[in-house]
């Protein structure tokens, strides 16, 4: 009966990730267009999107190899899988301890892999701009990101992030200098590696502008469908880790009853609606960075997660 | 493993193009296509990517990082989340040299005739590499069994070794305790193969399945001279500027003719390895030093070499009393 019922919120937990993703996407522009005094598209519009490139026949370049058809697919589950591991509403996922929180920035680093390999794959100077400034951006937030990691399990004394989340939501972690760090990294990981504007502009067809657009540019159709779903789940996939790592009040602990849950629900999807609300507000309120100034930003992050990390090192309570 | 597989794969192409340099192949994907699959999963498994064996002695590592607060000595506790970070940064770069390796040479179109022509190597040097491309695959997704297959070595380095893995619930490793850090690459091989394949199948019932063939996009202005392809030193170009110019003191210059001259204009990029410039320089140098001042040995008369060996006998016989 327990294994029902925790197969069951796992699979409820797959599907709200999926489901919400395009929706969370869609406010997050919304959001920007009114705060631009637009009217802006329907929250719904991504669903649209989807459903009309799903439908339309997928262009490949004559050169196009198996690798690129393959691809979207690869991208599109291993970011689900990562997303599907972030605990919302629930803890005590039934397969959180398949993969912790390194596998799961390992996940994320697959499917980048090799959508960097099939920006190469045509042959055009689009998709190799692309890719070569994505595994720029990507060999600095990597390593910014497991910093991260590392401050948060040496003060959770696990690197299980349904662990992490019930610690973090107990008393006894209280405020912390390393944890405020760890959060500030995150952030600006967060919005690195999901390509918003002070890094990249998800908005842009403008060559010099683009990294994560360059390098899809040649995909159409089903296949740039499921690239565009990826990267939604990612962005959920994000604000989700950041709710429950660093506001983790609200999520129903393992084997609580149905209330608890509705609760988890709720607040999960306050959570990301104000992490949505001020992603745009700060997206607005900021322009674009040089590439070559994205280092800078990024290498900020790495210092500030690699200081949290010492600090725990030297000290058990900052 | 990986290493010996991406160096039969470098052996591969080498032997079926001729050519050593990576500006002058691509598109071998295309001739290659057994070749190429084995040597990206070398890259998968170098780039320490899940569900391979790259990934799970990475993982292993930090986990050993996060276990070092506990230790006593201060230098260790202060090196330890340095030497993480360190070890961070390397992974990342080495997923960019891959995408770099694996994209210049087998995707793209061909920069040559060479590779243009290249013909799929022979079917002993093929299983040679696909059985060691197994075996990143068995050993990421198995993990336990190899840690305990190596636990009687560590024992002997170490005196320690870790506690026996292959028992566990749905072979899951997990070094210290489960509600620690455990990771199943079993269980994240089947997550991926299962929503890829699932999706696929979905979306090629339920929505469309159609391919049409046609020229790159390429933004509208497709150029096709193979030349005009990012290449590798372009790839890199990014990286250089960001971690080069600090640790190998890489130096772009940019020589461009004035306007109305028609000659090409001219970038030169000037890298330096630190390691030789401070560590290997000094030691030849002072090589050459005493060697130039050794050299007046060489113009001795015979009384004086005679006498020399004589020396030379006792100061090592009066070494040798002084050691014993």
């Amino acid at each position: 009966m327990d294994l029902i019922r925790a197969l069951l919120i796992q699979g409820l937990q797959m599907a709200v990730v999926l489901l919400l993703a395009p929706l969370l996407t869609g406010f997050v522009r919304k959001v920007k267009a009114r705060l631009t005094r637009r009217q802006g598209a329907s929250v719904i519009q991504p669903y649209r999107d989807l459903i009309r490139l799903l439908r339309k026949e997928a262009v490949l370049a004559d050169n196009a190899s198996w690798l690129f058809r393959v691809v979207p697919y690869l991208v599109f589950a291993s970011t689900w899988v990562a997303a599907a591991l972030v605990p919302t509403f629930g803890g005590g996922l039934l397969f959180s301890w398949t993969a912790d929180l390194i596998a799961i920035i390992a996940l994320l680093g697959f499917g980048r892999f090799f959508l960097a390999l099939a920006g190469m794959d045509i042959g055009t100077s689009f998709g190799g701009i692309g890719s070569s400034r994505e595994m720029m951006i990507a060999s600095l937030a990597e390593p910014a990101m497991l910093l991260t990691v590392f401050s948060l399990a040496l003060v959770a004394g696990s690197t299980q992030l349904s662990t992490v989340a019930a610690l973090m939501s107990s008393p006894e972690v209280g405020l912390r200098v390393s944890l405020g760090m760890a959060l500030v990294a995150l952030i600006m990981v967060a919005i690195a590696e999901n390509a918003r504007i002070p890094v990249d502009n998800p908005a842009t067809h403008l060559e010099l502008t683009m990294v994560h657009e360059a390098m899809v540019l040649e995909y159409s159709g089903r296949h740039l469908a499921m690239i565009e779903f990826a990267s939604s789940l990612k962005l959920v996939l994000y604000l989700s880790l950041i709710g429950c790592i660093f506001i983790p009040w609200g999520i129903a602990a393992p084997g609580a009853g149905l209330a608890d849950y509705l609760i988890g629900a709720v607040g999960y999807v306050a959570k990301i609606g104000v992490g949505a609300v001020l992603l745009a507000v700060f997206e607005t309120s900021i322009a674009k960075m040089r590439v070559f100034r994205v280092p800078d930003f990024l290498g900020a992050a790495l210092m500030l997660g690699l200081l949290g990390t010492l600090l725990l090192f030297v000290s058990r309570s900052l | 493993m990986f290493k010996s597989l991406l160096f039969f794969g470098a052996g591969a192409v080498i032997n079926a193009t001729g050519e050593r340099d990576m500006e002058k192949l691509g598109g071998l994907i295309h001739r290659m296509p057994c070749t190429s699959f084995a040597f990206l999963i070398g890259c998968v498994a170098i780039s320490a990517l899940p569900p391979l064996n790259g990934f799970v002695s990475e993982w292993l590592t930090f986990q050993a990082i996060l276990q070092s607060p506990e230790l006593p000595q201060w230098g260790l506790k202060i090196i330890v989340p340095a030497v993480g970070g360190l070890l961070a940064l390397s992974a990342a770069l080495a997923a960019a040299c891959f995408v770099r390796a694996f994209g210049i040479t087998f995707l793209g179109r061909a920069r040559s005739d060479a590779a243009g022509q290249a013909r799929e190597v022979d079917r002993f040097s093929l299983t040679a590499m696909f059985v060691l491309a197994a075996l990143c695959l068995v050993a990421g997704i198995l993990p336990g069994f190899v840690i305990d297959a190596l636990a009687p070595v560590t024992q002997a380095f170490v005196g320690e070794s870790l506690p026996s893995q292959a028992h566990l619930p749905w072979l899951t490793i997990a070094p210290i305790a489960e509600a620690r850090s455990s990771y199943n690459g079993l269980l994240v091989f089947l997550f991926i193969a299962v929503t890829g394949w699932g999706a696929a199948f979905i979306v090629h019932n339920l929505a469309s399945r159609r391919v049409r063939r046609s020229a790159a996009w390429d933004c509208g202005f497709p150029d096709p001279q193979p030349q005009t392809q990012y290449s590798a030193s372009s790839f890199a170009q990014p990286v250089r500027r960001v971690f080069g110019s600090l640790v190998f003191r890489a130096r772009e210059t940019v020589d461009m003719p004035p306007p109305g001259d028609l000659r090409a204009a001219r970038l030169t990029v000037e890298v330096r390895d630190l390691a030789w410039d401070w560590i290997y320089t000094p030691i030849s140098g002072g090589i050459a030093f005493a060697a130039i001042r050794l050299n007046r040995l060489q113009f001795l008369t015979i009384r004086q070499y005679l006498s020399l060996v004589f020396l030379a006998l006792v100061s090592l016989l009066l070494v040798l009393a002084l050691w014993t």
